[in-house]
């Protein structure tokens, strides 16, 4: 699985492959943004001042990111790694008290006409920290003190970007909780978790549409005979399995208590809304419908460079920033798509074996932390803009438009390939 | 030492799975589901309709009746007039708040539909017919209120002061029909009656589209150049109509001040020459932005003058129905031209007496036409359906019903304006319900005279005139002469329909006609020198008061040129109006441009009031 240049001490260099991989994305994203931005039919027009001659500046601040590392000794990352930590943890304090409040968030540092938003480094930071922890000589993932360590380092950031009101950004962290599976955090705490948010889920769909609850427990303990009988020899099965039965039952009727009797009715409606229970033609559910459109009218070979009306016409909202994914879906179609698909997830899977590949839990750690937090913006993106997950406005990484995002996903990965290229 | 390496798999696993559930749901949206394309077209085109001309209406001579004139609609994108300067607006279009509140509601309810349809986005009219004061002020002031905007269209404007019936007037299209034909948006003109109505499809030529890109807050974005859904306005085609409106204009002049209805025909093609109805109204009334306050105003007039009485109106045709009785007696073989009927003073049986005027006794079948006898009528009648050829009088009465039916009397004749009246002839059915079921010949005898159950629309009557002038035929009376540049016209007036009746006894009672106008006929006086005319006087008495005066003529004898009939509502004497006004017309058209003989009649018809 290796590759000769890479493997080769004497003439180091960064993974072609991915780099390769990473260059597509960028100018996909460029070219998307370019045509999202213009008018139907409009002649090539470029200026640096249009939104994607500034994105081309952010390339080329990209450039310089990716040179700098090129030329930057490993030892210095994994040196100032906690410091960097710190550093993004205080900007992020700081976004607090004097950041501009952009559409209800503050966490955009304001600089003239841009801005800079410091939780998209902080995810870097924090990647770096993590890695850096479960790198030191001696730790291992396992005890309590360890585990909750690791935790807070990524908890901590989540909870101040939270209070920055910026719910999509904060969310992101708890992509590394994936990452901790891969260290040894037991598979049935994800299980378990997975299967909180699926109960949790379920019972509010049926408060919301009026089904009786009943349907619930009657199903899982359908689910669960028909685990008993089948394991009927294996003793600690049939109690494994009562247990889950008995604790979904209590925690979907803790959620249907919280629902009903605690949660404001404005509260609930947005739950609905995200749920798809509710029709709202006018405002998100109308987005959804614009996006769902956009991508359906791509058809097979899609509607051809700059004659996406969805998105250019102003129907599909942000759509150079979130929900860029709509102009590759409409003007490329399912070609494109899947062409896009496989660059993406290609440059995912690259990242798997380039991560196990590493001879340090620092590398490996670090590895898995560019491929989570990479894989968590991808899915609830493009899911979001396909009607799968609900609407989270978080950025598809190297492709949206936004120099904080990808400079920081750029610094992400090229600090990763850095460390493979010099792994030992 | 690396415990956990199998666990990769899981993340593989995990991007694959994810990888293909979305590309399954993408596959859906763009490959299964051809809907989306069409949503999309429809979010970002906007068709902005182009509005042709109507046609031009011309009349037989190419004299210029009908032609058009630019209006503007004031147009509302309803979502993005928000924060208008409402009290500022309705300075500049001279409108109350209130108004302003009512139309954008209306507007808003017609933009939601069409977006709903899916056939236009988001505009809808404000106001139609903006007038020019509102034009001009709304035009300067436009930047000051976002989502307005004004569109072009077209109105009439008329070149005649006449022949309103004929040529109908326009209006707003209605909701039922909006609902029904998506070729029409609110606020559009329609023809509502005459020619303009029943050729609707072909005057209003052919709707253009110019698409335009526009956005999600309706702000136009360059127009779409080269798509399937752009098309340039089509005109409608010159219209020419069968009227001849110098015989039309000096019709109207001869029945002003009276109340009543003329239609003139020329009988060879069915074209109608003149289609006058009175009282009427002026056309150039029901343009622009007057256009719904005039017709208020006329809809309530006790004079009715939108009523088109030339095919609306039902009137018993009194003595000039004996033409049409002569010929179904010679055709039933009961009547022949030195049939000698007497008459003293009327016709007798028992009780019955059908009175007659003084007149020299008894006469023979061109006698009785010229001076009108009602007892050789009544005999000729009793002769028709007591025939001993049939069983009995109801089967005698059935021949004559058929011989009527094929007069195209008592049903529509199929003239190509709206709202025919078929008239009456009574049916057997109705009959035994007036006078029971065992009726004589004697209880009916009123027919004979044209009198009773029996009605006549004046286009029936004129129609006759055709017919007999015809000898035996004749083509739907139809206000069309032909359309557009290959002067097209419907088939169904390009053929001839026979009577029952032979050919032969035609003549037989056109020389009866002939005495009518001259010594001894009842129209003595009004005739026009050196000018033949077939015609039959009629004084019809009707439960409305005073007879109305009736008048059926054709001329010349020999190939004829016009048939008419004039009906003046309460004018006594056929012979004293009806007469007169006919043979005024008939000559003003065949003597075309020559100084008129009888100007003193002319100057006596011309200026009376008959009320």
């Amino acid at each position: 699985m290796s590759r000769i240049s890479s493997n080769n001490e004497e003439n180091p260099v960064l993974d072609t492959i991915a780099v390769w991989l990473y260059v597509l994305l960028v100018l996909i994203g460029l070219i998307s943004i370019y045509s999202a931005t213009s008018e139907v039919n409009q002649s090539f027009q470029f200026s640096l001042s249009s939104v994607a001659g500034r994105q081309l500046i952010w390339i080329g601040g990209a450039v310089i990111i990716i040179l700098t590392i090129a030329f930057a000794n490993v030892a210095f990352i994994d040196y100032f790694a906690y410091g960097f930590y710190a550093f993004g943890i205080l900007l992020n304090l700081a976004v607090l008290f004097i950041g501009k409040e952009i559409s209800g968030a503050k966490s955009w540092f304001g600089f003239g006409g841009f801005g800079i938003q410091p939780s998209e480094f902080a995810k870097v930071a924090t990647a770096l920290a993590i890695a850096k922890y479960l790198g030191t000589y001696g730790i291992r993932f396992k005890g309590t003190r360890s585990v909750a360590i690791t935790m807070s380092l990524f908890l901590l950031p989540m909870v101040i970007i939270l209070a920055q009101n910026d719910t999509g950004s904060a969310l992101v962290f708890l992509s590394f909780f994936l990452v901790l599976y891969r260290e040894g955090l037991p598979g049935w705490i994800l299980l378990s978790a997975v299967w909180l948010v699926i109960i949790a889920i379920a019972r509010i769909v049926m408060e919301a549409t009026g089904i009786s609850h009943l349907w619930t427990m009657g199903v899982l303990l359908f689910l669960a005979s028909l685990i008993v009988y089948f394991g009927r020899k294996n003793r600690q099965l049939i109690i494994a399995t009562l247990f889950v039965a008995a604790a979904s039952i209590v925690f979907s009727t803790a959620v249907g208590f919280a629902y009903t009797k605690i949660l404001k009715g404005y509260q609930r409606d947005r739950i609905e809304l995200v749920l798809n229970l509710k029709q709202d033609t006018r405002n998100m559910g109308y987005n959804l419908e614009q996006s769902r459109i956009a991508i359906g009218a791509g058809q097979f070979v899609g509607r051809g460079f700059l004659k996406g009306t969805q998105t250019k016409m102003g129907f599909v909202p942000e759509q150079h920033t979130d929900f860029i994914f709509c102009t590759i879906g409409e003007e490329w179609g399912f070609l494109g798509v899947t062409a896009f698909f496989a660059i993406y997830f290609g440059l995912l899977y690259r990242l798997i074996i380039l991560a196990e590949r590493q001879s340090t839990n620092f590398g490996r750690v670090l590895g898995y932390g560019v491929v989570c937090v990479l894989f968590f913006h991808v899915a609830i993106n493009i899911g979001m803009t396909i009607g799968i997950v609900p609407v989270i406005g978080i950025p598809l990484p190297f492709v949206s438009f936004g120099g904080s995002s990808l400079w920081a996903f750029t610094l992400l990965l090229f600090i990763f390939l850095k460390v493979d290229e010099k792994r030992r | 030492m690396d415990i956990h390496r199998n666990r990769r798999f899981v993340y593989v696993g995990l991007l694959t799975l994810v990888s293909l559930v979305y590309l399954i749901q993408i596959f859906r949206l763009q490959i299964l589901d051809n809907n989306y394309e069409q949503k999309a077209i429809n979010n970002a085109l906007n068709k902005i309709p182009i509005y042709p001309d109507r046609s031009i209406i011309y009349d037989r001579n190419g004299k210029l009746l009908v032609h058009n004139i630019a209006m503007y609609d004031l147009i509302v994108f309803p979502s993005k007039a928000k924060g208008i300067d409402t009290a500022g607006f309705c300075e500049i279009m001279g409108i109350n708040p209130d108004d302003y509140t009512k139309y954008m509601a209306l507007a808003a309810e017609n933009s939601k539909k069409r977006q709903k349809n899916n056939v236009f986005n988001g505009s809808a009219v404000f106001m139609s017919n903006l007038s020019k004061e509102q034009y001009s002020a709304i035009q300067e002031n436009l930047y000051r209120f976002p989502g307005f905007s004004v569109e072009p269209k077209t109105d009439r404007l008329y070149a005649v002061k006449g022949g309103a019936h004929m040529l109908g007037y326009l209006g707003e299209v209605s909701k039922k029909l909006l609902a029904k034909d998506p070729y029409y948006r609110p606020g559009d003109l329609i023809g509502i009656t005459g020619i303009e109505r029943t050729y609707e499809e072909y005057i209003r030529g052919i709707k253009g589209v110019k698409t335009v890109w526009q956005d999600r807050t309706y702000t136009e974005r360059g127009e779409a150049k080269d798509n399937e859904f752009n098309s340039p306005a089509q005109a409608g085609p010159d219209f020419y109509s069968s009227i001849d409106f110098d015989l039309q204009e000096f019709g109207e002049s001869l029945l002003s001040n009276k109340r009543g209805s003329v239609v003139a025909i020329e009988p060879s093609t069915g074209e109608i020459l003149a289609l006058i109805n009175k009282p009427d109204y002026d056309p150039n009334l029901l343009v622009g932005e007057a256009r719904a306050r005039s017709f208020r105003k006329l809809l309530i007039d006790p004079k009715k003058p939108l009523y088109n009485r030339a095919i609306k109106g039902v009137y018993p045709p009194g003595s000039t129905f004996k033409t049409v009785m002569a010929l179904i007696g010679c055709q039933e073989g009961v009547l022949k031209q030195n049939t000698l009927h007497g008459c003293s003073g009327g016709y007798h049986l028992g009780s019955l007496t059908v009175g007659c005027h003084p007149h020299a006794a008894p006469t023979d079948l061109k006698g009785s036409i010229g001076i009108s006898c009602n007892a050789y009528y009544c005999q000729v009648f009793r002769d028709i359906i007591d025939n001993p050829k049939y069983p009995n009088v109801k089967a005698g009465y059935a021949a004559l019903e058929k011989h009527l039916r094929s007069f195209g009397l008592g049903s529509k004749l199929g003239v190509d304006l709206p709202g025919e009246n078929n008239g009456n002839v009574p049916t057997i059915k109705q009959l035994d319900k007036r006078h029971g079921k065992s009726w004589k010949s004697s209880m009916i005898i009123s027919l004979s005279i044209g009198q009773g159950e029996i009605l006549l629309t004046p286009m029936q009557m004129a129609n006759c005139a055709a017919i007999i002038a015809n000898k035996g035929w004749f083509v739907t009376p139809h206000l069309v002469k032909g359309i557009g540049a290959n002067k097209y016209l419907p088939d169904e007036f390009k053929k001839r329909r026979y009577t029952t009746v032979g050919e032969l006894y035609y003549d037989w009672i056109i020389d009866g006609m002939e005495m009518v106008t001259k010594p001894g006929g009842t129209a003595v006086g009004t005739g026009i020198q050196d000018m033949v005319v077939c015609a039959k006087t009629g004084t019809a008495q009707n439960p409305h008061g005073q007879d109305h005066s009736l008048y059926i003529a054709f001329s010349p004898r020999e190939n004829p040129k016009i048939a008419i009939a004039v009906i003046v509502e309460n004018g006594g004497y056929g012979a004293t109006w009806a007469a007169p006004i006919a043979n005024l017309m008939i000559e003003n058209y065949l003597n075309r441009g020559k100084e008129p003989k009888r100007p003193d009649m002319l100057e006596r018809i011309r200026t009376s009031t008959v009320n």
